[in-house]
């Protein structure tokens, strides 16, 4: 049951990285790192979630920032605004796809506040998760989404482990479509993790939906050189056109050759949110579609492939066709 | 169909389960309050190694910001958890700027931050730090003058309620202070994160146009 | 007709209140002293506290006290909406109240508070409660009969019945027929029984319904938020315990309410109750999860029609079965009125009414936006479409061959109308929208989009008589217009004003619009719900103004000689007819009035008037001239407000996403007061209507009666990406002839006939596929495209 009036917390306001980290690191449990704010006050407002130290990121300026890395790539800071993410000269012209999957965050207001490490950093929008029940992802040992008669529409297809909520970014199926790297600070000092790793399911830990830990801050997402200047595609499906999250959406970075009618996929990475716990990259497909022609035919091919194995719930089968579509799309209009 | 009971599964009530919390709490309120100083925190409250700029602030305990508020400068004391929408509303006397959800999900609350729209409700007081916030209280010119949005409101009867109304015009100015020609569907993608339950949107949109232009928009 | 200010538009006084900010909804205003409530919801569908143990809350320091049901002696009596109680009916119904000096404090000291609770069986699918042994929203019961609550059951036979996907038919609580109804099927080429589901939905108002009030030597003031200021007064009074003389009530700003705030509702009296208790001003910030469980709801249905078509598309007869659920209390009419509008949309001669109201463990609800008629708009309108398509008949021309015209008869008595145009709104929209070339393109399909075109229509009864008006002419020639109009964001507050000053012939700048505040001594005007008050209140003012006009010649006969009968008015002076030059001034003649006294300045008013009426002539007596007057004209038939909506969309058959490429809006309401105005609630009503359609519903848990939607993020009202950029509007400014200015109300069908024109594109785009249910979501426009069976059952409720 909601109050609004968030509870009190100690506010802690770095502006370094390993004074933050520092911090976190000490709080341990009873910390939370705060970037833009859109999925934690949430949270803290229902009192569902009531940190005793929050520790705010949003001062500290190495955390802000695209800049053009060495290897050729980019490097973003996890405090860069979706906004200045979806602006972003280089994004844009370079690695097009996060650009328009920032683009379809939410609102204006929240991609002005809201950050890219935020965006891949939220938590799970179930909506019995979210009202404070005491399931599995709450630490709790029941699930009450995936029920005989569990209000299940937008929960997920593939990786049902007492626990069915999906991945609701839409950031994160680009960048592990564009192979990003995540860059954390924590106890241990820096790692680096890739971005497909860096997502995780209720199979290795059913209270987080990523690697990050107690003490950890995520620094920054760099995106390699490899795939900057493909062709790509995103599409995002949702019941409105603003603020909601993505029923399903599709991102896809493809190396095509061939001239114009008869163009060839070399290389693709194709992945899927909202469909699973994680961000879904669809390696069948990838299978399927390496190098083929680029037609209607090998893009229906690749749909079908695409929901092999998808197990739906009481409400969501409609995600199999949409999915479908989706891959399809991808390959024919790419 | 006949079991009565369905084999429901609601949540226990919360309340018995939030009650020690919140008494240890109060009982670290009271003796940061009275000591000075955290009690588990250490000395972290009152300084910070690599923490420039003052160290944490201790839950519950209001802290005097001076927020840079409609061009005047606003000296206001401010508890961590609390929001710009309600320290404008509550402690500035600003309340042409609503609450519809608190939640960001509606858009009603919406300031320029540095002129970036920003939902006020979302935003911690304690993170606006030095940037410049203006309401809608501070469209007008110094004798009463509209600005040209609200001028144009107006002549073309954008609201209907009016409660989502000074959002829509924050967004509006954040808009045409950026870019002074747009599109309508510019303008529609810019204030796609204000609602409007009266749906009034035809009306605004052709408002903006005739902030944007000069020209009359509506034919009724 | 040729008026000065009918029909043309003008800037409404509050519009610079609106756009600088300085308007004050209720949780704007601020009172030294003040003190925060927060009420406690409960955490379960149905339960009993057993204890409340709020001894840790008032140990708070800053917690000034706690309010329980059993304190509260005007608490409304079940099965009433109650103000508190200890039998919550629904996840977040209103336990009991706390004060503290803070919100954030309240919300603590609502955490200390520790509950017992029994719990009880609860339902969130009215069929189930219909069906033997199944559960009851409350405990002695679960439908209304009049003032009586039942416990009804169908029989197992019932269910046993109907094949799978029909509504079950059994016991109703509620029939009526007229005409022959097997003689009308019998004689039908085409013969449709569909059953359909209507989503119950919340109102979402932008303005939660906050609250703030203070007691002053015995005299309670409230600022709350309602659509109306003069009918929830006496209802306020009641709830708090006070005489109407020591009640102040202002609403002098309401951020929306599409019924959910038309009249007083029990949650305003807390901070009224608080207070008092606690000798301190109390404000309720109701926050929007409050305003969800709160804020009232549109009824949900699961219906049944029957329609016979003759092969020309007349409908020949009309068989209705609804199943209303209606939250945990006696809810509202949706589903009389949905009936009504069959009868009068359609005009079949022969039509059966069968319903039963069932209650469940969700919500309150209470009258939306058109309740009833926009639920069974949207539900048949695509019906309509279905039979069209059998018969081959166009589509715009089987409803224009069924529309209500002058003649039209409605409901189980087959009263008459004061007029109707709905054919005429169909030519005029099928012409502005270019319906024949439009409709020969429907079908063209770009890759996976394919265009489709859709019409809807639908009505809404819409005026009343018997409410009083009060003008006032002061001695400095200025004219007040006292209204009980409240400011829902119609602006008919202002817009039926002037027809006062219309008939005083009044400079507008010399008017001023009295209004929002019950201390400004205002008559008792009808609420501003049911699209009544561009007639009612015109009529209102129509009878004061005249009233006026009739005391002005009458001063100036005594005067100046003659008869009345020898004076006109004009230029803000009363003057005689043979030498203009003889005459008074307004000014003159409000000096005048208050030297006569008696009824010229308001000392003697007529003896008809409501007791909130002469109240407050009383109130204004001896301040000048007062034109006070009950609207007494006789009024035969219903009013109606008619409209047709006429669309055309896009439709990606991959995605389940669809663009409203372009809506016309034709709206049938007798003359137009204000055109502006009328342009803004076309098109602002069609974009509810979209949500209606397309969006919005509730969601519950069958299981744990959960609600699945509580917020406008999970609650989908429109956007502005949601609904087309522009839209256009038409009208027919046709008078009504029992309206002094031909004026009807417009404010719900015009929600309704965008909703039915979306749902008919919609199926038009997938080749005549019905989904017989709102809303029509992405998820069941992909499977209906994929040919994949919908998730849900077709009688499901609740559901996502």
């Amino acid at each position: 049951m909601s109050r609004d009036m968030m509870s009190a917390f100690e506010l802690y306001q770095p502006d370094t990285v390993e004074g933050a980290a520092e911090l976190l690191g000490r709080f341990g449990e009873e910390g939370w790192a705060l970037a833009g704010g859109n999925d934690s006050f949430d949270w803290f407002k229902d009192r569902v979630k009531r940190p005793k130290y929050v520790v705010d990121l949003s001062g500290i300026a190495a955390l802000k920032g695209i800049r053009e890395t060495p290897d050729g790539g980019v490097e973003i800071g996890a405090l860069t605004t979706l906004t200045e993410v979806e602006r972003s000269s280089v994004i844009q012209g370079r690695y097009k796809l996060l650009a328009d999957a920032a683009r379809r965050v939410a609102s204006p207001q929240i991609r002005n506040a809201g950050t890219l490490g935020g965006n891949v950093a939220q938590d799970a929008r179930c909506w019995y998760y979210r009202y404070g029940v005491n399931c599995y992802r709450a630490g709790g040992n029941t699930c009450y989404a995936d029920t005989p008669e569990g209000q299940n529409r937008e929960h997920c297809l593939w990786g049902a482990d007492r626990c069915v909520a999906v991945s609701p970014s839409d950031t994160a199926p680009a960048l592990v479509a564009l192979d990003a790297t995540m860059v954390i600070v924590g106890k241990g000092g820096q790692r680096e993790v890739k971005a497909e790793e860096f997502f995780i399911g209720p199979n290795i830990d059913i209270t987080n939906m990523t690697v990050l830990k107690d003490g950890d801050v995520l620094t920054a997402i760099r995106l390699p050189a490899e795939w900057s200047g493909a062709r790509f595609y995103f599409e995002k499906v949702a019941d409105r056109n603003t603020w909601d999250f993505p029923l399903v959406n599709i991102a896809a970075a493809m190396k095509v050759s061939g001239a114009a009618g008869a163009e060839k996929v070399d290389q693709i990475r194709i992945v899927a949110g909202a469909v699973q716990c994680v961000p879904r990259r669809l390696t069948v497909v990838e299978q399927v579609v390496q190098g083929q022609a680029k037609t209607a035919e090998m893009a229906s091919l690749a749909g079908q492939s695409a929901v092999r194995g998808a197990t739906p719930l009481n409400f969501n089968h409609f995600k199999i066709p949409l999915l479908q579509n989706l891959v399809t799309r991808a390959i024919r209009d790419a | 169909m006949a079991d009565n009971t369905n084999g429901r599964n609601y949540p226990e009530p919360r309340f018995d389960s939030f009650v020690s919390k919140a008494t240890s709490r109060r009982q670290f309120i009271k003796g940061v309050i009275f000591s000075g100083a955290a009690a588990a925190g250490g000395g972290y409250l009152l300084s910070m190694a690599g923490c420039s700029g003052g160290g944490g602030s201790a839950a519950g305990v209001e802290r005097l910001l001076t927020l840079n508020v409609n061009g005047q400068m606003r000296p206001v004391d401010v508890a961590p958890n609390e929001t710009l929408a309600m320290t404008l509303r509550y402690k500035l006397g600003l309340t042409g700027t609503k609450l519809g959800c608190d939640r960001g999900e509606c858009g009603a609350c919406t300031v320029l931050l540095d002129g970036v729209a920003s939902y006020s409700c979302s935003t911690l007081t304690h993170a606006v730090r030095g940037r410049a916030v203006m309401t809608i209280e501070g469209l007008e010119g110094p004798n009463g003058e509209l600005h040209k949005v609200q001028q144009a409101m107006i002549d073309e009867l954008g609201p209907q309620c009016g409660f989502c109304t000074p959002g829509q015009i924050m967004s509006a100015v954040a808009l045409l202070n950026e870019n002074p020609t747009p599109t309508r569907d510019e303008v529609r993608h810019a204030l796609s994160g204000n609602l409007c339950r009266c749906g009034a949107y035809d009306h605004y949109l052709n408002a903006v146009m005739r902030a944007a232009t000069g020209e009359r928009v509506s034919q009724a | 007709m040729a008026y000065e200010l009918i029909g043309k538009n003008f800037t409404p006084p509050d519009l610079h209140a609106k756009v600088t900010g300085k308007a004050k909804y209720s949780e704007d205003v601020r009172v030294d002293g003040m003190v925060f409530v927060k009420v406690l919801g409960s955490p379960m569908p149905h339960a009993r506290v057993t204890a409340i143990d709020d001894s840790a809350a008032l140990a708070m320091p800053g917690v000034h006290g706690v309010l329980k049901a059993d304190e509260i002696a005007t608490n409304p009596p079940a099965p009433q909406e109650t103000i508190l109680t200890n039998e919550p009916l629904f996840v977040g119904h209103p336990i009991l109240a706390v004060a503290a000096d803070t919100e954030e404090l309240a919300s603590d000291a609502l955490e200390k508070i520790k509950l017992t609770y029994e719990e009880l069986p609860f339902t969130v699918d009215p069929l189930q409660s219909l069906y033997p042994g199944g559960p009851n929203a409350r405990t002695n019961g679960n439908s209304m009969a009049g003032p009586e609550l039942r416990d009804v059951k169908w029989t197992a036979q019932d269910f046993a019945a109907v094949q799978e996907g029909q509504l079950p038919q059994g016991a109703p609580g509620a029939e009526w027929s007229f005409g022959d109804l097997e003689a009308g099927f019998a004689a039908a080429k085409v013969v449709l029984d569909e059953t359909f589901v209507t989503a119950g939905l919340a109102h979402h108002s932008m303005e939660p319904r906050s609250a703030l009030s203070y007691w002053q030597n015995g005299k309670c003031y409230l600022y709350g938020s309602t659509q109306s200021q003069s009918f929830p007064f006496p209802t306020i009074a009641r709830l708090v315990g006070v005489e109407a003389e020591n009640l102040v009530y202002v609403s002098e700003f309401c951020g929306g309410g599409f019924g959910s705030k038309g009249g007083a509702y029990p949650l305003m009296a807390i901070p009224a109750l608080m207070a008092k208790k606690i000798n301190r001003p109390v404000m309720m910030r109701v926050s929007r999860h409050e305003e969800y469980f709160m804020g009232s709801a549109r009824a949900g249905f699961q219906g049944r029609i029957k329609m016979g078509f003759a092969a020309d598309g007349r409908v020949t007869a009309a068989d209705l079965y609804i199943v209303q659920e209606c939250g945990p209390n006696q809810g509202f009419t949706d589903w009389l009125s949905a009936a009504e509008a069959v009868s009068l949309v359609y005009q079949p001669p022969a039509m059966r009414f069968r319903g039963v109201s069932v209650m469940t463990n969700t919500p309150p609800r209470g009258p939306q936006r058109g309740p009833g008629q926009n639920q069974i708009a949207a539900a048949v309108e695509p019906l309509i479409d279905k039979a069209a398509k059998q018969l081959g008949v166009d589509r715009v021309a089987i409803r224009r061959l069924n529309a209500p015209d002058n003649s039209a008869k409605l409901g189980a008595r087959q009263g008459g109308v004061t007029s109707a145009y709905l054919k005429n709104a169909l030519d005029r929209g099928a012409e502005v929208f270019g319906w024949a070339e439009r409709q020969a393109r429907s079908g063209q399909r770009n890759g996976s989009k394919v265009r489709a075109v859709g019409v809807g229509t639908a009505f809404h009864p819409a005026g009343n008589s018997g409410f009083d008006g009060l003008v006032r002419i002061t001695p400095d020639g200025k004219i007040h217009i006292h209204t009980g109009v409240g400011n829902l964001g119609t602006f008919s507050h202002t817009v039926t004003s002037r027809v006062a000053a219309e008939v005083l012939k009044a400079k507008w700048e010399n008017c001023e619009v009295v209004r929002g505040d019950s201390s400004k001594h205002l008559p008792w005007n009808l609420g501003q719900f049911g699209s009544n008050t561009s007639f009612t209140m015109t009529r209102t003012n129509y009878a004061a103004a005249m009233d006026a006009v009739a005391k002005l010649k009458e001063i100036a006969a005594m005067d100046l000689g003659g008869a009345p009968a020898d004076y006109d008015i004009g230029g803000e002076r009363v003057f005689a007819k043979s030498d203009p030059s003889k005459g008074l001034t307004y000014a003159q003649a409000a000096q005048r009035a208050i030297a006569l006294g008696g009824k010229f300045d308001g000392h003697v008013a007529p003896d008809d008037l409501n007791a909130m009426t002469k109240a407050s002539a009383a109130g204004v007596a001896g301040t000048g001239l007062v034109g006070v007057a009950k609207d007494n004209v006789p009024l035969t038939g219903t009013v109606p407000a008619l409209a047709a909506g006429f669309i055309e969309i896009e439709l990606d058959t991959e995605t389940g996403k669809f663009a409203v490429l372009d809506y016309v809006g034709v709206a049938d309401c007798g003359t137009v007061l204000h055109p502006q105005g009328l342009d803004h609630q076309i098109k602002s009503g069609a974009v509810m209507g979209f949500g209606l359609a397309a969006s919005e519903r509730h969601i519950y848990d069958p299981q744990n009666g959960l609600p699945g939607n509580v917020g406008l993020l999970q609650a989908k009202p429109p956007s502005y990406l949601d609904v087309p950029s522009e839209m256009k509007t038409a009208w027919l400014d046709i008078a009504d002839p029992q309206n002094p200015v031909g004026s009807r109300g417009i404010g719900e069908p015009v929600q309704g006939c965008a909703a039915a024109a979306l749902l008919c594109a919609i199926s038009d785009a997938l080749g005549g596929h019905y989904f017989n249910r709102t809303p029509v979501m992405p998820d069941m426009i992909v499977n209906a495209a994929a040919k994949r069976e919908p998730s849900h059952k077709p009688l499901q409720v609740n559901t996502a």
